[in-house]
């Protein structure tokens, strides 16, 4: 069952335009002028009950205005989006109690309350009764782990206990679909990999769909089933983690560690990428040879170290993105 | 309405953390009022004067009541905040929650000046008591009377500058037009009373929001008639009503408008 659905969906923006110096700030107030800027440029998706989908991108391609569209805080200027069967053009208000929303670089907690009273005020914003919110502050902050700071004013608190806070927040009336724009932006390494886990239980124990976008390629590694990848406003691929990994992972890293310089033959399907004295780092395309064939082809007595790894995940979008604008520029 | 209530309740929680910083604000309410004591005190020659038929006390009490109402309806919420979230796009965070976003910015609006405004009734009552003097003819019943229309005149101040505010959908910077409104109800409105303007002005400043954001609620408290609450409460209800059909419909014109700067 399909809990979010967008078709066509476009959204423009008029940019106004200035010539540089005095003359283009006289100029722009005699004529001003605009450009139309297609941030959203027809994108069709769906997105399954209980799914962690990953919508990512590079800056400016369109995944925020796609969330604030889908959210209703953005009327799209073309086709047509449901969620959860609502219309969020039309019935914004409606949608609000079904779903929550967490943007990673704005707060909506007030910062001189407390996270306790942060919650009992958004459990009365979407109409809970009392005795529903205290049960919910209490599921919820043992879920994240909020009791050692839940009474301290949310100013004093740390970003990676805000954070958590902020999406206890938007958790309180039990949404169906959470939107999570980039909500682990400036957190450390820690606490990112405690919040995904959070995210992660959230999602198996409650069943709650997640809308992800994010630049952290760990968010999306660890979180999502699938990935929407969307530059200059048209999804440029919609494909599940696996069969992302498959495709665009037949390429393996090898770093060699040789007690002294080596010479390798040149070989189809081997690409050596850095050599430095007795360390190699090459690039094996296991679609056009087997890495046990490429590894025989190192002497394995002067073998000192070596280490096989995945091209990382980032480098894969990153070439997506690319060969993407190549085909365009074509 | 519950969640109106709570947004009140939260904002008056905050703000009481933060009441120093409030009667940090009397200082330039204390300034004013001792300016205008002695400015009335100097006109009058005798104490039986009548100015605009005005006495004295009642003079300066209009004075000082204006100013309470002035002072106790500051706000950084309805001017600044608001207005500073249209632009910025902040808005767009606010409004995908199940409220209101005018009914919510009026929320905390009355939780601010919930706080303020009596502290600032405390201050000129006991000026007023201890520097001025009773005001003339003055009843419990008169003051019980005029405090709804002291409310309402708060009421219609926020409502009119979230007007403007709401300009910001359209222009880049809408504190030309907050500053056209405060200098219209401070320097026209909270000094002098109506009456002390040339015959062929008093009408037109009674159209203006003057009459009903501070000249009515003290005109009562200082010279009360059942007349004039009627026509002051009538006048203040026209200004409520069409005060909020004006904001909404600015906020569902605004709204569509919407662009939020990084997305």
């Amino acid at each position: 069952m399909k809990v979010i659905e967008a078709e066509e969906l476009s959204k423009n923006f008029k940019v106004k335009q200035k010539e540089k110096g005095m003359k283009g700030s006289i100029k722009a107030i005699l004529h001003p002028q605009t450009e139309e800027i297609k941030a959203v440029d027809g994108i069709s998706f769906g997105v399954e009950k209980g799914e962690v989908l990953a919508f990512i991108g590079p800056n400016g391609a369109g995944k925020s205005t796609t969330i604030k569209m889908l959210t209703g805080i953005l009327y799209p200027d073309g086709g047509r989006i449901e969620v959860l069967g609502i219309d969020p053009v039309k019935k914004r208000k409606q949608l609000a109690y079904q779903i929550g929303t967490v943007f990673g670089q704005k707060e909506q907690l007030w910062t001189h309350l407390t996270p306790y009273d942060n919650f009992r005020f958004f459990g009365a914003i979407y109409d809970l009764s009392g005795g529903e919110i205290e049960r919910r502050i209490a599921e919820l902050a043992e879920i994240f782990e909020l009791a050692d700071f839940i009474n301290t004013p949310v100013r004093n608190l740390s970003l990676g206990q805000r954070i958590r806070c902020e999406i206890v927040a938007s958790l309180i009336h039990k949404p169906k679909v959470l939107f999570l724009d980039e909500p682990t932006i400036g957190l450390d390494v820690v606490v990112k990999e405690n919040i995904r886990g959070l995210i992660k239980q959230m999602n198996r124990e409650l069943n709650t769909t997640i809308f992800l976008t994010s630049h952290d390629v760990g968010d999306i590694e660890k979180l999502c089933k699938r990935i929407v990848i969307v530059n200059s406003g048209q999804i440029v691929m919609d494909d599940s983690m696996e069969h992302l990994k498959y495709h665009y992972l037949n390429k393996k890293i090898v770093e060699v560690k040789l007690q002294e310089e080596a010479v390798l033959p040149e070989r189809k399907g081997i690409t050596i990428l850095k050599r430095k004295g007795g360390h190699i780092k090459l690039e094996v395309d296991t679609s056009v040879m087997k890495i046990n064939d490429a590894l025989r082809s190192i002497d394995a007595e002067y073998v000192e170290d070596i280490n096989i790894s995945n091209i990382p995940l980032e480098d894969i979008i990153m070439e997506i993105y690319r060969s993407k604008e190549r085909t365009e520029s074509l | 309405m519950r969640k109106y209530a709570v947004i009140y309740r939260s904002v008056l929680m905050e703000n009481l953390q933060y009441a120093a910083n409030i009667a940090m604000g009397f200082i330039s309410f204390l300034i004013i009022i001792f300016v205008f004591i002695s400015l009335w005190d100097y006109m009058y020659a005798s104490p039986d004067d009548l100015i605009a038929g005005y006495t004295k006390e009642q003079m300066i009490w209009y004075v000082m009541i204006t100013e309470m109402i002035w002072f106790g309806a500051r706000s950084a919420t309805i001017t600044r905040q608001a207005a500073a979230d249209i632009r910025g796009g902040n808005i767009a965070y606010l409004v995908n929650k199940p409220y209101r976003y005018p009914l919510y910015v009026l929320a905390k609006y009355t939780g601010e000046w919930n706080i303020q405004l009596p502290m600032y009734a405390m201050a000129t009552a006991v000026i007023g008591l201890t520097m001025v003097g009773r005001i003339p003819n003055f009843h419990v019943t008169t003051l019980l009377l005029a405090v709804p229309c002291v409310l309402a005149g708060v009421t219609i101040h926020g409502v009119l500058k979230l007007c403007i505010s709401m300009f910001s959908f359209w222009i880049e910077d809408s504190n030309p037009f907050q500053w056209l409104y405060d200098k219209l109800i401070l320097v026209v409105g909270t000094i002098f009373p109506i009456e002390i303007f040339p015959a062929a002005l008093q009408p037109v400043i009674k159209l203006t929001p003057i009459y009903t954001v501070c000249y009515g609620p003290a005109k009562l408290i200082v010279d009360f008639s059942m007349e004039k609450y009627l026509e002051i409460l009538l006048v203040q209800m026209v200004y409520l009503g069409a005060g909020c059909g004006i904001l909404f419909l600015l906020y569902e014109k605004g709204g569509r408008k919407l662009y939020v700067n990084g997305g």
